[in-house]
């Protein structure tokens, strides 16, 4: 369940601690932490200015990448050069974090034709840590190794992802978040080496793993304390009808549906949705030869399911060519294809589609369309 | 490179038909890449820069619509002696921003520009090249995107066939992660556009004018209900449209209009 640690105070002092909620409601509480996935971790008290030294701390060991604003409006991961830039509480980044394992644009190779050679581009082996990582997007890499990982593994994407270290922290979900409708929490942390947890004068910070210990253990800030917390749901906005666990069988019976005509009469097929999907790793490969027409590179650059060239094939030929199979496709690969291999949903509720979508289409309003289209298909079998 | 790839260097030509000859001057000014370029092909007739003629040609770019009947007999006579024709910027690609003119009565055009002179200058509605020869291959964008004119060029020197990109310029903005110019309320035609320039003017601040012509196999009436969704009516919407791409908007259906 989604919860927030929001009843705590603590005093200015900063060692006592004040619990504002009744005996009764402190019971009810109590029981919601007893399920929740942090109960049993250690855990420590900073205060914001705790957690910039921290990240100062960090920036001594590895190069640290947090979510920064980027323009008016925008968050993206980077590279931190000062602590204070960092976001500690934002909605979402544009680029998910796949952006650091699976690049953009990637070299793949230089070959020369005369000689008919080649080299591989050597993958830099450098620590990197990852500060303030939402529990979704921790879960799209989680999904990302799974598929990178099988059959003919990714080396490239598997050599980077080595040599992460990525620390959590919890969000406030806005109207476009439904990861806990897909059972994933805000407190999710596993992958995490910490977890930050938003309290109201700064954070608690759950040890994950023995990395983070050791973290903490080199750290000189912060104040170690072994309190059960207080726990408040946080509600979301946007919601799934059915439970997570019922939608591949949803997908099952709407291969079919109008649902998919309706929403692709509004899509434009820029391809938003593909690139900014944090479990998308769909890439085009291509060829580029210098001026003097014998060295060149071969490049991968993210590609995505929804842009119209992306099911030609020599010819001319087009598998896909109407929008609304290419739609149908793309959720397909989220919530059965893969799925019937891993048994686990290929979304992760980060919310980017629908959020950075131009003509404003919601992921949510589909799968809840598709919902619908699927009970009145039950409801008629049932007469 | 060997010695008998030099001998064989392609003949290379450039036209200009009714365009601004930007596309023209903006190759002069690849400075760093100008010297490469000439070790791989003969430029055996380009106006813009030198005055020799030849009879026949590998490669002949043609920049400029069509949109004079001495156009036409000229362009046919070039593709007579071409092995490849590219149509090189939007003007030859789609007719570009003369085509603006199609949408008024031609008299009507012809008065407002020549006066009582109208009748010595004859003008037919801009056409892009492919309107009156087959075009092998297309460089787009006005002016030209210059990385994607080396790629053809370089393609068509190694007996390649050129790859433009067909996807949105929305994708590049993503590539680079840049913030959405239509959420900064800006109008942009980048959901619709067609790729190539590195997404040039959203990268910049600017919004895109959709100068490198509509990605193939659009959703009309998706592409004018989005720009409703951001502010702008239909009449607006496909006047914007137009400013690069009369002819093919025109030739589409209703774009959602009655």
């Amino acid at each position: 369940m989604p919860c927030y640690y929001d009843l705590m105070l603590y005093s200015h002092c900063g060692t006592k601690i004040v619990k504002q909620a009744s005996n009764t409601m402190w019971g009810f509480l109590m029981s919601k932490e007893f399920n929740s996935k942090l109960t049993d971790l250690k855990r420590y008290f900073f205060n914001e200015s705790d957690v910039r030294k921290f990240i100062d701390f960090l920036m001594t060991k590895a190069e640290v990448i947090a979510p920064q604003t980027k323009g008016e409006q925008s968050f993206a991961y980077n590279v931190v050069k000062n602590s204070s830039d960092v976001a500690l509480e934002y909605p979402r980044t544009m680029q998910p974090l796949k952006k650091y394992f699976l690049p953009p644009v990637e070299t793949l190779l230089t070959f020369k034709m005369s000689s008919n050679e080649f080299s591989e581009e050597v993958i830099e082996a450098k620590k990197q840590i990852f500060f303030g990582i939402h529990s979704y997007e921790m879960k799209g890499i989680h999904l990302l190794d799974y598929c990178l990982g099988k059959g003919k593994p990714e080396s490239n994407y598997l050599k980077r992802r080595a040599n992460a270290l990525i620390i959590g922290i919890s969000y406030k979900p806005d109207k476009y978040h439904f990861a806990t409708s897909l059972g994933i929490d805000i407190e999710e942390t596993e992958g995490f080496a910490l977890f930050f947890e938003k309290v109201t004068e700064g954070y608690l910070v759950f040890v994950v793993t023995d990395e983070g210990a050791e973290l903490i253990k080199d750290f000189s800030g912060g104040k170690p304390i072994d309190e059960q917390v207080n726990i408040e749901e946080l509600p979301q906005q946007a919601k799934i009808k059915y439970h997570y666990n019922r939608l591949p069988q949803v997908f099952e019976h709407v291969y079919n549906s109008r649902v998919w005509d309706h929403f692709a009469d509004k899509c434009v097929g820029c391809g938003t949705c593909n690139l900014l999907c944090p479990t998308c790793y769909c890439f085009d490969v291509r060829d580029e030869v210098g001026l003097n027409a014998d060295d060149g590179k071969r490049q991968r650059f993210w590609d995505g399911c929804m842009l119209n060239s992306f099911a030609e094939v020599a010819g001319g030929e087009n598998f896909r060519n109407k929008l609304a199979a290419r739609m149908r496709h793309r959720l397909y690969r989220k919530f059965s294809y893969i799925t019937k291999s891993s048994g686990e949903l290929h979304c992760v509720g980060c919310g980017r589609c629908t959020r950075y979508c131009p003509a404003d289409i919601s992921i949510v309003e589909i799968i809840n369309s598709l919902i619908e289209d699927y009970s009145a298909q039950q409801k008629k079998q049932a007469v | 490179m060997s010695a008998q790839a030099v001998k064989s260097k392609p003949k290379v030509a450039f036209f200009d038909f009714t365009s601004c000859e930007g596309c023209q001057l903006n190759k002069l000014n690849f400075e760093n890449e100008l010297l490469d370029i000439l070790e791989l092909v003969d430029i055996v007739e380009f106006r813009e820069a030198m005055d020799d003629k030849a009879d026949a040609y590998d490669i002949a770019f043609i920049e400029g619509s069509i949109s004079t009947p001495t156009c036409i007999e000229r362009i046919h006579d070039i593709r007579r002696r071409s092995k490849v024709l590219v149509a090189l910027g939007q003007c030859a690609v789609t007719g570009g921003i003369n085509a603006m003119k199609n949408s008024h009565p031609s008299e009507w055009v012809q008065e407002t520009v020549y006066g009582k002179d109208k009748y010595l200058f004859p003008s037919i509605p801009a056409q892009p090249v492919s309107a009156i020869v087959k075009v092998d291959y297309e460089v787009r964008g006005c002016p030209m995107s210059a990385p994607e004119y080396l790629h053809v060029f370089k393609s068509l020197v190694l007996g390649r066939k050129p790859e433009p990109p067909d996807y949105a310029v929305c994708v590049e903005c993503k590539l680079k992660e840049n913030e959405c110019v239509l959420e900064k309320g800006m109008f942009c035609l980048g959901p619709i556009t067609r790729a190539g320039c590195d997404a040039l003017c959203p990268s910049n601040g600017q919004y895109c004018t959709g100068c490198r012509g509509m990605v193939s196999n659009i959703n009309e009436k998706g592409a004018v209900d989005m720009l409703k969704k951001h502010g702008f009516s239909t009449e607006e919407a496909i006047k914007r449209m137009k400013l690069f791409n009369t002819n093919e908007v025109d030739k589409q259906i209703s774009w959602g209009r009655k």
